[in-house]
Parts: C-alpha cells; sequence; structure tokens
C-alpha cells in the first residue's frame, strides 16, 4: 500500500531539489549558456556576455584625458589655424568626458547613444590624426602615443561576442576533437571489457562461498577505494621508463621494446591507462556482478546439474540470462564511467605523448582552465554529454536494462 | 585427479595471482619509500631491500610537505558531506519509497541523470560561480560535492527503505506520531546498517574526489589529499622516494577504513546495483 503524498512529505524532498538545483541543473544550463558566446575569461573583450554592442565608461573617460593630455603638450608646435582646430577638438573631448565622468560600468546603450558615440570617435580619430599629418618634420613629442590611444578609444565599444552556433560548427571540423573522441572510445571499450570478464570470473568464484572470501574481499577493495590520483601516481611510477618495475618486467618478458616505451608511445601509455583501470575497478566491477548472481536461486542450478548440465551450459542457459538485468546496468554504469575518465589520464599521462591519450574530459579541462576558454570548451563538454545521452539510451532502450526499476 | 578438482586449482590460481597483482604496487611503493633517492635512479633501482633503508622520505613528506595538513582538509570535507547527504538523502528517500506522488519517475529519472552525466559539465560553471562568491578555497567545497554523491545515496536509501516493513510505521501513526517521528524513531533506526553504509559510500567519494577539489581548492593549505600528492610531482624534479611514502600515508586511512567498514562497502555496492 503505497499513499498519497501530502504537502508535509514534500518539505521532505525540498532539499534535494535545491541541491540539484543549484549544483547540477544550474550549472548545465549555464554550459550549455556559454557555448552560444566567445566566452574568454583572460581576455577583457570576451570576459562576460555581450548579446549587443556596450560601451566601456571607465575606459573612454579614461583615454578622453590621455588624448586632451597629449594634444595639450603637443598644441604650441602648430600654426595658429590648426592650433583652433586643436582647441576645438579638446573642447568636444573635453564635453563628452564631462558626459561620462563618474560612470564606471560597461553598460548597453540606445540606439542613438551608439551612433553619437561612434560618430565621436570616429571624428575625433581622423580630426587628430589630420593635424598630426600636416606636420610629418616636427618632431611632436607624443606622436606615436596619440596613434596608441586613439587606437585604444576605438576599444571602447565593445562588440557582442554572442556567437551563436559557430563554436559547434567549429566542433565539427575540430580534429582535435575528433581524435579525443577516438581516444575516450578506446579506453572505455577496452577496459569495460576486460574488466567485465575478469569480474565476472571473480564473481563466479567468490560466489562459490570458498573458504577465505572475507580476505579476498578486503584484499579485492583496496585498490577501489584508494583515490584515483594516487593510484595514478602510483602506477606512473610503475610504469616510468628508467626504474619502473612494471616497464622492465614487460621489457624483459619482450612485451615492449624498450622500457621507455610504455609512457612514451600512444600504444603503451593508452594500454598503461587501461592496465591501470582495470586495476582499479575489477574489484569493484566482480561486487557489483556478485551481488546479481547472488539474487539467483540456488536450486535452479541443483536441478541443472541432476538433469546433467554441463558447467558452461549452466552458465549459458541459467546464469548468464537471470543475471542480464544486473549485467546491463553494471556495464551501463562503468561504461560511463569509462567515458568520462578524467583524474586518471590527466595525473598518469595528461593526455600525452603528443595528445596521443586526450579524452574528452581531458581536453575540455585543458580548454577551460588552462586557456581560459570557456565557451568552446563547455561546447566540448555539450558534446560528450550528447555522447553519454546516447550510450545510456542504447543500454535502455536496445539493451532493455531496467534502471528505473527501484521505482 | 577428477575434473572438479582440476576446476578448483584453477580457481584458486586466479584468485591467487588476482590478489598477488592486487597488492603488488602497494609492496614495490612500500619498499620504495624507505629508499633514499639515490637508490631508486641507480642500480639497485630494482633492489627488494634498500642497501642504507632510511624514513628520512617519511620525515620531509609530513613535516615540510605538510601530508597531514592535507588529510585533515580531506576529512573535515568528506565529513561535512557525509553529515548533509545523508540528512538530506535520507529525508527525500523515504518519501519517494513511501509515497506516491506526481512526476516521482521524472525526479527518479533526473537522480539517475545527473549520476550519469560528465561532471566535467558542470565544473566551469561551478568555478565560477564560487569565485563571484568568494568560496574557493574553503571547505564550502563540500556543498559541491552533492553532484557525485546525493544520486547515489538517495539510490541506496531507497532500496534500503524499501525492506522495513510498512506495518511499523502505519502502528506508529495509530499511535499519533507525526511523520518526522516515523522517519527518526522508526525508520532510522532500522535503516541505521543502510544509512551507515551510504554514509561510507559517500565519505570514500568525497574523499576519492580529484576534478572539484583540483580546481576549486588550489591553495597550498586547503589542498586535499588527492591533489596535494600530484603536486609532488610538479615541482622540478619528480623525487619518487618523498612521493611513494606520501601515497604509503595516505593509503593508512583508507586501509583502516575498508577493513573497520568492509561489510558495510560491500552492502552499499550491492544496494546501489541491484535491482531485484
Amino acid at each position: 500500500m503505497v499513499k498519497r503524498m501530502t504537502f508535509k512529505q514534500f518539505i521532505f524532498i525540498i532539499p534535494l531539489l535545491c541541491f540539484i538545483g543549484v549544483f547540477s541543473i544550474y550549472p548545465i544550463i549555464t554550459s550549455c549558456m556559454y557555448t552560444l558566446f566567445d566566452y574568454r575569461t583572460n581576455d577583457q573583450e570576451y570576459n562576460s556576455f555581450y548579446m549587443n554592442e556596450k560601451l566601456n565608461t571607465s575606459l573612454l573617460v579614461e583615454d578622453c584625458q590621455y588624448v586632451n593630455y597629449f594634444i595639450s603638450a603637443d598644441i604650441t608646435m602648430v600654426s595658429e589655424e590648426d592650433q583652433a582646430a586643436f582647441t576645438e577638438i579638446m573642447d568636444s573631448v573635453t564635453e563628452v568626458m564631462n558626459q561620462y565622468d563618474g560612470e564606471t560600468t560597461t553598460r548597453n546603450m540606445s540606439a542613438e547613444e551608439t551612433e553619437t558615440i561612434k560618430g565621436f570617435i570616429e571624428k575625433t580619430t581622423v580630426d587628430v590624426k589630420a593635424i598630426y599629418d600636416k606636420y610629418p618634420d616636427v618632431e611632436f613629442y607624443n606622436r606615436e602615443n596619440i596613434d596608441t590611444i586613439l587606437q585604444n578609444l576605438s576599444t571602447c565599444i565593445v562588440e557582442s561576442n554572442f556567437t551563436g552556433v559557430a563554436n559547434f560548427a567549429k566542433l565539427f571540423q575540430d580534429s582535435r576533437f575528433w581524435a579525443a573522441l577516438a581516444h575516450t572510445l578506446i579506453f572505455m571499450a577496452l577496459s569495460v571489457s576486460i574488466e567485465f570478464v575478469l569480474g565476472m570470473c571473480l564473481a563466479l568464484i567468490m560466489n562459490k562461498a570458498m573458504k577465505g572470501i572475507g580476505i579476498i574481499r578486503t584484499i579485492a577493495l583496496i585498490p577501489w577505494a584508494i583515490p584515483t590520483a594516487v593510484s595514478a601516481l602510483i602506477w606512473s611510477y610503475l610504469y616510468d621508463g628508467s626504474y619502473g618495475i612494471i616497464s622492465k618486467a614487460f621489457e624483459s618478458i619482450g612485451l615492449i621494446s624498450s622500457q621507455a616505451s610504455m609512457l612514451l608511445t600512444v600504444n603503451g601509455a593508452m594500454a598503461s591507462a587501461v592496465l591501470s583501470d582495470v586495476w582499479k575497478t575489477t574489484p569493484y566491477m566482480a561486487l557489483l556482478l556478485l551481488a546479481g548472481l547472488q539474487v539467483i536461486d540456488r536450486g535452479l542450478y541443483e536441478s541443472a546439474s541432476i538433469d546433467g548440465a554441463s558447467p558452461v551450459k549452466t552458465f549459458f542457459s541459467i546464469t548468464l540470462p537471470l543475471m542480464k538485468p544486473s549485467i546491463l546496468v553494471a556495464l551501463l554504469f562503468r561504461t560511463l564511467d569509462a567515458f568520462r575518465v578524467y583524474d586518471l589520464i590527466a595525473i598518469l599521462t595528461n593526455g600525452g605523448p603528443g595528445n596521443g591519450t586526450e579524452t574528452l574530459s581531458v581536453y575540455a579541462y585543458k580548454l577551460m582552465f588552462n586557456q581560459s576558454n570557456y565557451g568552446y570548451g563547455s561546447t566540448i563538454v555539450i558534446g560528450m554529454f550528447v555522447c553519454v545521452a546516447a550510450i545510456a539510451i542504447l543500454y535502455v532502450k536496445v539493451l532493455g536494462a531496467d534502471v528505473l526499476k527501484n521505482d | 585427479m577428477s575434473k572438479s578438482k582440476v576446476f578448483n586449482v584453477v580457481c584458486w590460481a586466479f584468485i591467487i595471482v588476482f590478489l598477488l597483482i592486487s597488492i603488488f604496487p602497494f609492496l614495490w611503493i612500500l619498499i620504495t619509500s624507505f629508499k633514499p633517492e639515490v637508490e631508486i635512479h641507480g642500480a639497485g633501482a630494482y633492489n627488494i631491500i634498500a642497501n642504507n633503508p632510511t624514513i628520512e622520505n617519511y620525515i620531509t613528506v609530513i613535516f615540510e610537505k605538510h601530508i597531514f595538513r592535507a588529510i585533515r582538509n580531506s576529512f573535515v570535507i568528506a565529513s561535512l558531506t557525509t553529515l548533509y547527504v545523508v540528512i538530506v538523502a535520507s529525508m527525500s528517500a523515504y518519501v519517494i519509497a513511501r509515497f506516491k506522488f506526481k512526476g516521482k519517475s521524472i525526479l527518479m529519472g533526473l537522480i539517475l541523470a545527473v549520476s550519469m552525466f560528465p561532471q566535467m559539465i558542470v565544473i566551469g560553471p561551478i568555478f565560477n560561480m564560487y569565485y563571484q562568491l568568494g568560496w574557493l578555497n574553503s571547505y564550502f567545497i563540500s556543498l559541491a560535492y552533492c553532484t557525485i554523491t546525493l544520486p547515489s545515496a538517495v539510490w541506496i536509501m531507497v532500496t534500503h527503505f524499501k525492506q522495513v516493513p510498512l506495518s511499523l510505521e502505519e502502528a506508529a501513526k495509530l499511535d499519533g506520531c507525526s511523520a518526522w517521528g516515523i522517519l527518526w524513531k522508526i525508520i532510522f533506526p532500522i535503516s541505521a546498517p543502510g544509512i551507515f553504509a551510504t554514509g561510507i559510500i559517500t565519505f570514500i567519494a568525497a574523499w576519492n574526489e580529484y576534478l572539484l577539489s583540483c580546481t576549486l581548492n588550489i591553495t597550498e593549505s586547503m589542498q586535499s589529499v588527492p591533489v596535494r600528492i600530484g603536486y609532488l610531482r610538479d615541482e622540478y624534479s619528480i623525487f619518487w622516494s618523498q612521493i611513494t611514502a606520501a601515497a604509503i600515508v595516505v593509503i593508512i586511512p583508507t586501509l583502516i577504513i575498508v577493513l573497520l567498514f568492509q561489510k558495510q562497502i560491500v552492502a552499499g555496492i550491492a544496494n546501489g546495483a541491484v535491482k531485484e
């Protein structure tokens, strides 16, 4: 018997909704927004979201001050006629300066204002340059300075950095993205399939309830429980090109040509990453599968053995079909975990050698936090999101993994 | 030898090889951590016993590289996370397990989706949000950990709460117990093992978290264990003797947790996965 929820019970789930809203839904929506802009936090012109052109008022006032300052230093070196023209320019500059004095923000402009400011900047630039150009031989104090400041003046109007779907267009042509996707899929396929086979063997053996299962379980849990960052570091020592014991062992049995090729060739580095992931996650996979195995009624096995079925046949006609739901759920979660792998790759190879093991997460992280390019970095992440959704749909709809049965 | 005996031997061989492979990296770094740096690079790199065993690596790591401070940070952050996640998850899991309401399957789907999507999608906006709030390099990071811990916590708890017999609650309700009362006095005590399992799983997840903590808490004094140990390598040269010593030091707390709570951990993993 299940009752309907009233308002009193609704209060119980409010905290959950708040947490999911603030730390999951809001960031996802914000990420989607980032993809539409050329958003780079290390560049003043791109570090916010400008749908329209905006006016950087504090920069305008500052530039106006410099224009007047430079002209007033040079004004005595020109003819009287041009002195009058200079004075006129300085007056108009002062007028604009007074109008915006005290404002400090980068703000929206009305259409009329946009035109006025653009006209002002253009007219000032042309007029000032015309006078300076009249006297190519005079050694003004500020001939170069005035050029610089006039160029700077034109950046007071901040262009819109709204790029629409341009980031996605770039994504489709970005060969580094497709390479990263390929590395991610290779890593995912290799590590999940090896983990599944080994984990299944382990689970079947553990299910026989032999002596010492407690010890086996404890030891199996340790690789899973230590931080991936720590285990990745341990493995990078074991794989080391000059004194790593695993790379030495592989070299001496002839698996690799030289010790250094473990982390310094693309294939070696990928194999190293897969091996470390298999080492860490196989026990976890085994425990997931063991849980599924233990649900199966033991009576079924007894009848099968009475009917004379071989162990192999029993496995394929009883164990596997009955375990299908838990196998699919375990595979789904492991596949998605492997798809978004970050810490292992970041610490073990950091995408190297030559981006040869760079996964999507590593590429996106480098874009966002090493280059401060959130716009394009988020586009990569949204690409990952689409892949994750596709994988989940594949498992749930095509293979029939019943993840929502808990309802 | 009979067929089943051969089979048994194969099984045992598989288990033994598996256990050896599981343990070998730990043994090797334990050996390395007592070697002076010279012996790691030289001809004796593969010696099992160091010629001149030393505990200097441990002293350096503990007193100069502040590994204990990182352990303390990780402990505080993981404990805070566990505390609020268990409370929030048990409240909502109770309602989800016991009541019918519109949009319940949407809510469950949402929780599942959150546990599936790449963490990378939230990291940019969360970093900018924390930057604006001035929350970088603080214990507020534990709030952001809800994206990785809350969904699985709710999932495990729902499974546990469904195992609590309804009759108990009805009896309590007849005696005039409120919804809060039922949760705190009946459900909580009965499903204490499940709640404990959830807590342990949450704690380990928060303890091991790397992506958020290497982005949000980068000041040396606020670094968590996984980040701090990664930074040991980032200086001009790699001192493997120190890194291995640090690894041994940080593995010990995990080892204690696993040894003490392995039953709960296994129960938690199994409950998150099995759909009866």
